[in-house]
């Protein structure tokens, strides 16, 4: 149980029995009640999930079983070298794997009681050529497309992702305005154009109002009591949207004239009254969106009940759908400006106020801006704002702060700690560097090759890592109080995908091999206080799928 | 219970060679290109038709021998001709005798010759007659020896505008500077001026004093160069420069390689492949400009009955030989005699140069999919 | 930088192109006889000669002078048209006079003349006016054909990529280019003409008249339309009036009949050229919209929970329309030059036909053949201008950046 039997005591990893201690962690009052305690239900849970890619030079297993759970407002970390599969875990989850040459082959996704990988053993067969040793994957690309569709139920709206280099991210023809705008209309469309439909511009609270703001921006109030008094501006037209409007336009007339507020606010409220012609737009679009979201409980329904059925229904229901060949007078761009205009300044200011959530200081200029005018830093603070707009369950974090610098890093963390307090979203953060998991994640997972090696809570990972993997990453990594420390690596090197090592892919590096690492793939045990760990070196309970 | 992959056994290959490892990848990629293979395999068809007919000789049109048996040619009616061809040793005239209007070109070729193809030495027949200039040859002969005669100024075409362009595109890729600000503004001027006019102009300039075929071909050869040569510069020259960037360029100079060595070693091979893939597309062009220039009334060879697939093809489609087909059978109706549209004299050469020209779009298409890195599997 | 400095540029750098293209032409002029270019000029004439030199006996009249004396009219000619001055100054006054407008003349007798006499002596640049609409009319309408087939089928083919719809539109564009468009336009052409005539060939809309006459010529004959219908200066052997343009006349003098018929005139045609450009630019589309496919935005979207008709739509079609836009400008450079076939076989009054004839009938008009030449060379130059404004306009990286 200690030393593998005629395995020699390797010098270079400690004994597993030592406790290596480390300095007690900062405890953030916010953070949820101890390590290891799960904090209620499992809101994805991913099962013996098996991506794999078919290239000319053979089949990449890149995940090979990989499951974990993720929890109700838990910050789950994903660490792991370059190219050990964590990306692929997340493209996996949201079906974004390029299908040839990729393919999700097993595995379940469960998701808000759907399995989010229903039908997968029909989109394609797979068949070994014995005479080549090649394999013949024959797609079946009507199922595969459906498949992805049906991934519009979640995409967005309960599972959202942020990606690695922030200034490919976005696209570079469009202002940050009309993509937030976009994600707004698409997972918040409906509340939002009852909101507008239901404005008051003339309601008799609105002048005094902006009378008060504007008695505020002479006298030079503080920003909070500018905000107060626009937010009253903003409750007296029913729109919260007006009142961010109302804001800036009071900070700006701070440094310009005060006296020309009223008359701008006055004129800006011209965008609260529609015309018919706006009013029947708005009716149209919320017809849309309201199919769109039948359409994405269709598709849930579908995942949920693992039956097609109602697909079925849902054609049916599509050729009531109201588009643009139903609506022609709308197709005729000058018409169609005019009568969109509301609603564009109105997911205008609403991403205004989103920016201003993820604490970018000058919103409305940057809302203005395109994307390459814009440093990596403020863009994925716009991914940020862009994912969480629609209040997702899950947000898939896929290395967000990799592409940038160490100051621009931290910030983002706070950032996402504080949004993941305030809004409640689960988190998956993936990343290679174990100091930031250290900081903000409740519970880390470990990647190895295609495979997850241990699974802790993150206090339980660092004071007592089990692996010898975690072990050799952690001892690998240089140590503030210990500044006399050997730097120690793992020999050899990431095992090659296409044909990995049998059994436990670690075993080639691992100084505590044991003859049935070679044969067969440990499975993963529990060793109490939450801490699972795949290694032959222990012997708890297996962890049951 | 998770399945094991079993221990994969380590086949010792000796891989001396990269370069066939990545010819054996493109094949197989091409491989599975179907409309690839197809264009490959009638490919195929034409070389050898090529090889064929280098030594194919028609056997003596069948005008010839009435003409030497019975002393006397067809005398053309009004409006029409009558065109008579049969075996060779029948005794004229036979059964195949169509009436074909005045004015319809020059090669005739009913369903009996296509019949009667004949390969071996025979020598090659043809004949002038009334009116003067017009001379009869079977389409299926003018066809097979005119692949000798297209395929052969195809391939001199854009072998040598792809050497020169190469060679250019090169030395303007790695030295540039200068050389390179030259270069460009040649291929500038020389792209800017519609390649079709400029190749008229040069052969209406330089054509008329050429008198001996073998010259007449290497002439319409080099007008042909002077306008291709530019687009191979311009594709090797982009190569070059991406290629220049690399580290194994800057690894060898580190080393001492001289310019001489690293252009041939490193850059040469490198920033051909594009051009491998224009090249293939090129050859089927050309046969087609040729068409169009003699369609467009300029005679490019030294006879205007010159077996070669786009001179044939041609000059059955002219646009006053089938107006005055159209009048030409008005007038027959009103005469109660019937009119034979003689399809064959366009259709053949035409779906000669479509076969040719596909077959070779499909062949460069599959070579382009199978060498680009990022659309590989 | 900004927009308009940009184009200036660009301007700038066209001019040792154009002068380029100019030393080309007067290289290639000059390598030919000089009395050949005297007739071309002059015209052939039954009695002068224009060689060099000519036995005096024709001079004296009398048959017994023996030996060459050299000819009078060769010298006078060579003085006229300015021949005799050393090569680099013809080169100059020669690059002078093409970038002001001078053109030079067409020739008296040459056999552009012969087919179009209403053309004989004037200006090159007049006869080019004249022409040049028509050509463009042409080109319009191709190049909307072509962007209204090509790059819905492109886009088609890059999301459905190698299946059978990618397939098909690949015979299909390779079909267009391996066709040569001369057969295609002369087999359709019969195919519609037998169409519209059936056995008797008569026009249906024209009476009298071959129903041939239906589908060549930029205009109907004069006999469909008897009395004032006809327009009086085509009555007159004018190519047209006042803008040049056969469509918008028309339009301007109220026959709004014979407008349609003009258009219709040149449907066909501009099929034709639209089928065999299209193999292009179709290539081109899918592998720029494959690229774009491939980027991480495209990713982005997809995660966002767009349906896959707005990602591919909205976020790749502007995006991968840049790259098109550049093709287009090429392909409308590359079919200039296919003009003169598609004119032909359709007997339409462009520029085309023109050059077709002046390169073709005997004695060739250099006048004509030079001056269309640096017409042609500044036509694919403007549009690979207008090309290269069009993109600055719509990637605001170029514009801003």
């Amino acid at each position: 149980m200690v030393a593998a039997a005629g395995a020699p005591m390797a010098s270079i990893i400690p004994d597993p029995t030592e406790i290596v201690h480390l300095p007690p962690p900062e405890v953030h009052a916010e953070t949820v009640e101890g390590p290891g305690v799960s904090h209620g239900d499992v809101v994805l849970d991913i099962r013996d999930l098996r991506t794999y890619f078919y290239t000319y030079d053979g089949v990449v297993r890149a995940l090979d079983g990989v499951s974990f759970k993720l929890r109700r407002q838990e910050t789950l970390g994903l660490a792991g070298e370059t190219g050990c599969g964590k990306s692929v875990t997340a493209f996996s989850v949201l079906r974004l794997i390029p299908d040839p040459p990729g393919r999700i082959v097993s595995g379940k996704i469960l998701f808000r009681g759907a399995d989010l990988l229903w039908g997968l053993e029909r989109e394609a067969k797979v068949k070994p050529i014995k005479k080549t040793g090649r394999v013949k994957v024959s797609r079946r690309f009507r199922r595969i497309k459906a498949a992805a569709a049906r991934m519009m139920a979640v995409r967005g709206h309960g599972i959202s992702m942020i990606f690695q280099e922030p200034s490919q991210a976005m696209n570079p023809v469009f202002p940050v305005y009309d993509q937030i705008g976009e994600t707004l209309a698409l997972h918040r469309g409906q509340h939002i154009i009852d909101q507008l439909l239901n404005a008051t511009p003339d309601s008799p609270e609105l002048l005094p109002a902006i009378e008060r703001l504007t008695e505020a921006v002479r006298s030079h109030a503080s920003n909070e009591r500018l905000e107060e008094l626009a937010a009253a501006v903003g409750n007296a037209t029913n729109l919260p949207s007006f009142g961010t409007q109302a804001f800036y336009a009071a900070r700006t007339a701070l440094t310009s004239s005060p006296d020309a507020l009223t008359i701008e606010l006055r004129s800006a409220l011209r965008r609260l009254r529609l015309s018919g012609l706006q009013r029947s737009y708005l009716k149209y679009r919320r017809r849309q969106t309201e199919f769109i979201d039948q359409l994405r409980e269709t598709y849930m329904r579908e995942m949920q009940e693992g039956q097609s059925h109602r697909l079925l229904e849902a054609r049916s229901r599509r050729r009531s759908f109201a588009n643009r060949w139903s609506h022609p007078q709308f197709a005729v761009p000058f018409v169609h400006r005019r009568a969109e205009k509301p609603l564009k300044d109105e997911l205008f200011w609403q991403t205004v106020a989103l920016l201003e959530g993820v604490q970018i200081a000058n919103p409305v200029r940057v809302a203005r801006c395109y994307p390459f005018e814009l440093s990596g830093g403020m863009i994925q603070r716009v991914m940020i704002a862009m994912a969480l707009s629609s209040e997702p369950t899950v947000l898939i974090a896929d290395e967000p702060t990799t592409a940038l610098d160490v100051t621009i890093q931290a910030q983002i963390l706070d950032l996402m700690r504080d949004l993941k307090h305030r809004i409640g979203t689960s988190t998956l953060l993936i990343t290679h560097d174990l100091a930031v998991l250290a900081e903000v994640a409740d519970r880390i997972c470990i990647m190895y090759a295609g495979n997850i090696v241990e699974n802790a809570p993150v206090m339980n990972l660092f004071s007592n890592p089990l692996h010898p993997y975690t072990r050799g990453l952690l001892a690998s990594i240089p140590r503030v109080d210990q500044p006399d420390k050997r730097l120690e690596s793992i020999p050899g090197s990431v095992p090659n995908l296409i044909t990995p090592p049998s059994g436990c892919r670690f075993h080639p590096r691992c100084p505590y091999a044991m003859p049935v690492c070679k044969e067969t793939r440990p499975p993963m045990t529990d060793e109490g206080n939450g801490h699972q760990v795949a290694c032959f070196l222990y012997h708890g309970p297996a962890v049951v799928e | 219970m998770v399945d094991e992959p079993k221990e994969t056994k380590l086949r010792v290959r000796r891989r001396p060679n990269p370069r066939l490892d990545q010819l054996r990848r493109t094949w197989y990629f091409f491989r599975r290109n179907t409309l690839a293979m197809i264009g490959l395999g009638i490919l195929i068809f034409f070389v050898i038709l090529y090889v064929v007919s280098f030594f194919y000789a028609a056997p003596a049109t069948q005008l010839e021998t009435y003409q030497a048996t019975n002393g006397s040619l067809p005398t053309p009616t009004a409006i029409f001709t009558q065109v008579c061809t049969y075996q060779q040793g029948e005794s004229p005239p036979g059964p195949n005798c169509y009436l074909t209007p005045v004015g319809m070109p020059s090669v005739i070729g009913p369903t009996a010759t296509l019949r009667t193809a004949s390969l071996g030495p025979l020598p090659f027949g043809s004949l002038t007659l009334n009116p003067p200039g017009q001379i009869f040859y079977n389409t299926f002969d003018g066809l097979v020896k005119g692949t000798q005669w297209s395929l052969t100024i195809s391939v001199g075409v854009v072998v040598s505008g792809a050497f020169i362009g190469i060679l250019l595109g090169i030395v303007s890729g790695y030295y540039g500077g200068v050389v390179d600000e030259v270069i460009m503004r040649l291929t500038d001027i020389f792209l800017s001026v519609p390649g079709l006019l400029l190749v008229i102009i040069t052969l209406a300039v330089f054509a008329p004093s050429v008198t001996n075929l073998w010259t007449r071909v290497g002439l319409v050869i080099a007008a042909f160069v002077v306008v291709w040569w530019p687009s191979y510069a311009r594709i090797v020259r982009s190569q070059v420069l991406v290629v220049r960037e690399q580290r194994y360029v800057e690894a060898a100079k580190a080393s001492g390689a001289q310019g001489g060595r690293i252009l041939r070693k490193h850059i040469l091979p490198n920033s051909i492949y594009p051009v491998f893939v224009q090249m293939s597309l090129d050859v089927g062009t050309v046969p087609l400009l040729i068409a169009a220039i003699v369609f467009i009334g300029f005679q490019v060879f030294t006879t205007r009955s010159f077996p070669e697939w786009g001179t044939i093809t041609a000059f059955s489609a002219q646009p006053d030989v089938l107006a005055s087909f159209i009048t030409n059978c008005q007038s027959a109706s009103a005469l109660g005699l019937g009119c034979t549209f003689p399809w064959w004299q366009f259709f053949f050469p035409g779906l000669t140069l479509f076969l040719f020209a596909i077959s070779v779009s499909f062949f460069a298409d599959g070579l382009r999919d199978a060498l680009d890195p990022r659309l590989r599997r | 930088m900004r927009l308009w400095i940009y184009v200036v540029r660009r301007i700038l750098l066209i001019v040792p192109v154009i002068i380029g293209v100019m030393t080309i032409t007067f290289v290639l002029v000059n390598a030919l006889p000089v009395s050949q270019r005297l007739v071309s000029y002059y015209g052939p004439s039954p009695r002068l000669s224009y060689d060099p030199v000519i036995p005096c006996s024709k001079l004296t009249g009398n048959p017994s002078t023996l030996g060459n004396c050299t000819n009078p009219a060769y010298t006078r000619g060579v003085a006229a048209l300015g021949l005799d001055k050393p090569i680099p100054v013809q080169w100059a006054i020669y690059i002078g006079n093409s970038l002001t407008g001078h053109w030079g003349y067409v020739g008296n007798g040459t056999g552009v003349t012969q087919s179009v006499p209403i053309t004989r002596g004037q200006p090159v640049v007049t006869v080019l006016g004249w022409f040049l609409p028509y050509t463009l009319e042409l080109a319009g309408l191709s190049l909307l054909l072509i962007l209204i087939i090509a790059i819905p089928i492109g886009n088609l083919s890059a999301v459905n990529r190698n299946r059978p719809v990618d397939q098909a539109a690949r015979v299909l564009s390779f079909s267009g280019y391996a066709m040569p468009a001369f057969l295609l336009g002369s087999v359709l052409l019969m195919a519609f003409v037998l169409l519209l005539g059936g056995s008797s060939g008569l026009s249906p809309f024209c009476h009298g008249q071959s129903s041939y006459t239906d589908l060549t010529g930029s205009w109907p004959p004069p006999q469909c339309f008897p009395g004032q219908l006809y327009p009086t200066w085509l009555q007159s052997g004018a190519i047209s009036s006042p803008t040049g343009f056969p469509t918008v006349d028309a339009a301007y003098h109220g026959l709004w009949f014979m407008a349609l018929d003009t258009l219709i005139r040149i449907l066909i045609p501009a099929f034709v050229i639209a089928y065999g450009t299209v193999a292009l630019l179709l290539r081109f589309v899918r592998n720029s919209m494959l690229e774009v496919l491939n980027l991480d935005f495209v990713r982005t979207a997809r995660a966002k929970g767009l349906p896959e008709k707005t990602v591919v739509k909205k976020h790749a079609g502007r995006n991968s329309l840049n790259v098109t836009i550049t093709v287009l400008g090429l392909t409308f450079a590359g079919f200039i030059g296919g003009f003169p076939i598609i004119e032909q076989v359709f007997q339409l009054n462009g520029v085309g036909r023109m050059i077709a004839y002046s390169v073709t009938l005997t004695p060739y008009d250099f006048g004509m053949i030079f001056g269309s030449t640096i017409l042609f060379t500044l036509l694919v130059v403007s549009a690979n201008i207008i090309v290269d404004v069009l993109y600055a306009f719509l990637d605001p990286r170029v514009r801003l950046g």
